[in-house]
């Protein structure tokens, strides 16, 4: 499917379940992801992660809703499939877009000034070399008798500093390989956007809504 | 086709007194081979950049490619006017791959789609890279991305193709490769070329006048005057004259069946490898080979395979609040060490969890004396000269005084008299306290004095060198 029309499936579904209260959509939608994500060979490892995080959360949430005895088991059930709704949506598609074709199809179909497109790959990209920047700056702490933790606003001083530094780096390196910003672009590929897109959008966005409806007490 | 012309160009940075470049007149000739070279700092890179676009001119038209200011010409055409390749070989790429950051580049241009595959293969040919076309920048060589970065600038066909020190990371047959195709992009496709450099070794044949950017100002030497320079120059010669063959030494650093390498790039072939306690280790080889990534294995930053002891004790089951006070690291960007804001507060840091016994107040007083940075004790970090940076992050880590220092190129950008004093100190500390030092330099004059033990890194393989003792 077109990466832009399923960031914004994912994203209405996502705000339409927030303010509706049908645990059945909830959980078909959680069996169509998981459908989905099998069918698009996410790793089992991946997987578990995304069912361990949300369950610890899910279930911390629920007990202490619980406890408090005011709500429904109605409206306990519903908190927690959403909660799973949420992850495994956007594990869904994060696991199966790549950023380079989300960029492309962001640029030539959502028409998102190329500005912004780059940027948020370049942002992407910049990932594994913050990790490995945070682990420097904690080395060369404990090399200086000094223990910083996650939360020390000196680990976040240094590593602001660092990505100021590689962004000026990043423009430089953009200009140099001739972007100008607002300059008109060819694309060497194009994300097509084909009625088969639209489509899907359009029918899962009506089952999600007849879902509803049917479910709304 | 295109000759640069630089008039009158004064340029200062926000916040400093003295011009880098003052009244700064030259002409680039069209599909001529120009070398630049001068001190560090001496305004090369500056020059540069502002010659690129990538700094704003202060004066619109003081530079102009066949007349035109860089301005005039409309956008889509600017990277076919001038390209720039950096020093850096790793910070010069937007994309993934190097097929996407041609296709990028191609793009920005407007170059029709039809016409773009043909495009990056006649470029990645010409450079002789076509079996790179698919593979990730960021699992490439220096060199490779060095290669890669000029074959963009081929299939950009820019006109202007500058240059700033592109071989500083780069081994010799590399650079010598990578020099080839540029004074062949020059006589066969009429390239304006302007590099900066510093070695001057193997310009001979091919550069008529060498310009010397010191001051500010700009001096073009006649053919005569540059092929002296040419002469005069030889690199500089490694003498280690207490040298010798490690003996019966004890050993801190063991590695044992030691393999380095990332992804399918194997940089150290399994061996292994002893570090001797109490000795001064000078480890050489060339740029890219792995001695970065030995030091940063050592450190417990980066991965490693076999087993590597400190002390008898596998360093993976030491604790790593303990293991960093044992052997610590001596970062090759110096901003990588620092923690705080100012000088004095980046000293006070030291000397809380340091060796206070040894360096007193008055110890320390007198080494920012000698190391020029007495009176900077106030100044915030970031606003130091590199130099200066370099010297107060070698301090730091003297004070710190672990039992193993290691040292990834503390001469870097050393004037020679700064080389002298900190080469000293260095010797002092190490006497005085039987510390540890294992030192990576490409800077090799003035070691002679302190190193006792020779690590020569080549083919995959560390050997120690010297005569039996």
């Amino acid at each position: 499917m077109n990466p832009s029309l399923k960031l914004a499936l994912v994203i209405l579904i996502a705000l339409e379940v927030s303010f509706t209260q049908v645990w059945t959509v909830n959980v078909a939608l959680i069996i169509i992801s998981l459908i989905l994500m099998f069918v698009g060979h996410v790793k089992w490892k991946r997987l578990l992660w995304l069912t361990a995080v949300p369950l610890f959360f899910a279930s911390a949430l629920v007990w202490s809703l619980a406890l408090q005895g005011t709500t429904t088991h109605h409206f306990l059930i519903v908190i927690f499939t959403r909660m799973f709704v949420y992850v495994y949506m956007g594990g869904l598609f994060t696991q199966t877009t790549d950023p380079l074709t989300l960029t492309r199809s962001l640029e030539q179909n959502a028409k998102l000034p190329s500005k912004f497109a780059y940027g948020f790959l370049a942002a992407f990209n910049l990932m594994p070399k913050i990790q490995a920047e945070v682990a420097t700056i904690k080395a060369a702490a404990l090399m200086r008798g000094q223990v910083l933790h996650v939360w020390s606003p000196q680990l976040y001083f240094k590593v602001i500093l660092a990505a100021m530094n590689w962004s000026d780096q990043l423009a430089a390196a953009m200009t140099s390989h001739g972007f100008v910003e607002g300059a008109p672009r060819t694309h060497a590929v194009t994300i097509a956007l084909r009625a088969r897109d639209w489509w899907v959008f359009g029918i899962s966005l009506m089952l999600v809504q007849v879902g509803l409806f049917i479910g709304l007490p | 086709m295109a000759t640069v012309t630089v008039h009158s160009l004064t340029f200062t940075y926000p916040k400093r007194s003295r011009p880098v470049l003052d009244g700064l007149n030259v002409t680039f000739p069209s599909g001529k081979f120009s070398l630049l070279t001068g001190v560090s700092g001496g305004g090369k890179s500056t020059l540069l950049k502002l010659i690129a676009g990538l700094t704003p001119l202060p004066t619109a038209g003081s530079i102009t490619f066949n007349d035109q200011p860089l301005a005039d010409i409309a956008p889509t055409k600017r990277a076919a006017t001038v390209a720039m390749l950096f020093q850096e070989p790793s910070t010069q790429f937007t994309m993934d791959t190097v097929n996407n950051e041609l296709r990028f580049a191609l793009e920005n241009q407007c170059v029709d789609t039809a016409v773009i595959p043909a495009k990056i293969t006649a470029a990645l040919d010409f450079i002789g890279i076509a079996d790179l076309q698919d593979r990730l920048l960021m699992q490439l060589s220096g060199g490779e991305q060095q290669k890669v970065a000029l074959a963009i600038i081929v299939a950009m066909d820019s006109d202007v193709i500058l240059l700033d020190e592109p071989f500083a990371s780069i081994d010799p047959p590399t650079r010598l490769a990578l020099l080839e195709k540029l004074v062949a992009l020059c006589t066969k496709r009429g390239k304006t070329i302007i590099l900066a450099d510093h070695d001057l070794s193997n310009y001979d044949r091919w550069v008529d006048h060498l310009a010397v950017l010191d001051m500010g100002k700009l001096t073009l030497l006649s053919p005569a005057d540059t092929q002296a320079r040419f002469a005069a120059f030889t690199p500089d010669k490694l003498q280690l004259t207490h040298v010798g063959l490690p003996s019966d030494q004890p050993v801190s650093l063991q590695g044992t069946q030691l393999r380095l390498g990332h992804g399918e790039r194997e940089l150290l072939a399994s061996q292994d490898l002893a570090l001797f306690a109490h000795q001064a280790t000078l480890i050489t080889g060339p740029n890219g080979s792995g001695k970065s990534t030995l030091f940063r294995a050592l450190v417990r930053l980066g991965k490693y395979q076999g087993r590597l002891t400190y002390d008898g004790t596998d360093i993976q089951k030491l604790p790593r609040k303990q293991y960093a006070r044992s052997v610590g690291l001596m970062f090759q960007a110096a901003s990588s060490q620092f923690l705080n804001v100012t000088v004095a507060e980046e000293l006070a840091l030291s000397r809380k969890f340091g060796n206070r016994d040894y360096f007193t107040a008055e110890r320390v007083q007198d080494l920012l004396t000698q190391l020029n940075l007495a009176e900077h004790t106030e100044q915030i970090i970031y606003s130091l000269s590199s130099g200066q940076q370099k010297k107060l992050q070698l301090l730091c880590m003297l004070i710190m005084a672990p039992a193993v220092l290691l040292l990834d190129e503390p001469l870097k950008g050393l004037d020679f008299a700064s080389i002298q004093v900190v080469m000293h100190i260095l010797t002092t500390v190490q006497r005085d306290l039987h510390l540890t030092l294992i030192m990576i330099s490409h800077q090799l004059s003035g070691l002679d004095d302190l190193i006792t033990l020779h690590l020569a890194l080549a083919d995959h393989h560390l050997t120690y060198k010297g005569a039996p003792a």
